[in-house]
């Protein structure tokens, strides 16, 4: 085979993978909808929040789900779920609410991508104002809304900010995931070009079999 | 706990002394006596009826968690195998204290996922929610009263 037409069988591959991801995408999108809005009907009712100083201690104002002292401030936490992996926590009080989000971590390297991902936002937390520092324990990431923040910020933007927080995430770990190994398959095939000692045709043949087999897209 | 001192009071939870909370004597026993495959006697192809049925029974008094349990696997049946088309129709049928109910199941239901059950839930939630509005789902989060 020509150099050329093994660069065509891979453009066409690489096509073919993107088509496949998109009608995936498609598929997936019939509980993605259901999922947002029922997420989001039950932001609504969860976020009518009004202030409360503490009960325990004077002068002291603290968001009760955190606190979790008085059982008459705590609502019902209630759980929406989209599959096993995917779910949301909405723990609602008087004064404030508690969102975690477990996000959709098929394999290894989207687990270690949501990982560090979620660490990056999180230690920027007090940038982002409603991010908990650190995730509800079984779940990725967390968001803390108190009445000051629904005082000072639209509820309704609020909770857009949650749903589109929920659809981005997904996105941006797919995009990643591709850049990583695109990245990996440069990588690899630049290494096997110095390192092998073929003719150049069977050397090339060799490295496409190579790459194909140890990153799977 | 601090039983002798003075803070004792903010530790007591209300719904234990309160008496209209107490348990129904025999309605929710019958939930831990009714094995699962004898409800399709009462089913038979009326899957609406018997959505009425069980969320008429519904143990929400209960304060036994195996009687809850029951109930809900019975519910989950129903819900479950009813197809998209039907859920449209049943919502309609029901008034307002069982849309409550049933979304209060359909809440629970979230928590144990399984095999496509999700998606099915989700269904629900979208249908009822369009019918009983947002009061609906609030009454879940403040009811003590939970399936």
């Amino acid at each position: 085979m020509t150099k050329n037409a093994l660069r065509e069988e891979r453009i066409e591959l690489l096509r073919a993978l993107r088509l496949s991801t998109e009608i995936a995408k498609h598929l997936l999108s019939a509980t993605l909808r259901p999922y947002l809005s029922a997420v989001r009907s039950t932001l609504e009712a969860a976020m009518c929040l009004e202030n409360f100083s503490s009960q325990v201690v004077e002068r002291h104002n603290k968001p009760e789900v955190e606190v979790r002292t008085s059982k008459e401030l705590l609502l019902n936490p209630v759980v929406i779920s989209r599959n096993e992996k995917e779910k949301v926590l909405i723990e609602a009080s008087i004064n404030s609410v508690r969102i975690s989000i477990s996000i959709k971590q098929a394999d290894e390297i989207e687990k270690i991508l949501c990982h560090k991902f979620m660490r990056f936002m999180m230690m920027r937390a007090e940038n982002f104002v409603v991010l908990r520092r650190k995730p509800v324990e079984g779940y990725d990431i967390s968001f803390l809304i108190t009445n000051f923040h629904t005082e000072a910020m639209y509820k309704h933007k609020l909770v857009d900010f949650v749903i589109h927080f929920m659809e981005e995430i997904d996105k941006e770990i797919s995009e990643m995931k591709l850049a990583v190994n695109a990245r990996a398959r440069v990588c690899a095939e630049e290494f096997l070009k110095r390192v092998c000692r073929l003719t150049f045709p069977s050397s090339v043949l060799l490295l496409n079999f190579i790459v194909f087999l140890v990153l799977k897209p | 706990m601090p039983w002798d001192s003075s803070i004792y009071f903010r530790f007591i939870d209300v719904y234990d002394y309160n008496v209209a909370y107490s348990e129904e004597s025999c309605g929710s026993l019958i939930w831990l006596f009714r094995p699962l495959g004898i409800d399709q006697s009462i089913w038979g192809t009326d899957n609406i009826e018997a959505l009425k049925t069980v969320l008429r029974n519904a143990p929400i008094s209960s304060r036994n968690q195996m009687v809850k349990d029951a109930a809900l696997n019975v519910v989950m049946q129903v819900l479950l195998s009813m197809k998209s088309s039907q859920i449209e129709e049943a919502v309609n049928a029901l008034d307002r204290d069982h849309l409550d109910i049933l979304m209060k199941y359909i809440y629970r239901g979230f928590e144990t996922p399984s095999e496509g059950s999700s998606g099915q839930l989700l269904a629900w939630h979208e249908k009822v929610h369009a019918v009983a509005g947002v009061g609906c789902i609030v009454r879940v989060l403040t009811d003590k009263k939970r399936v």
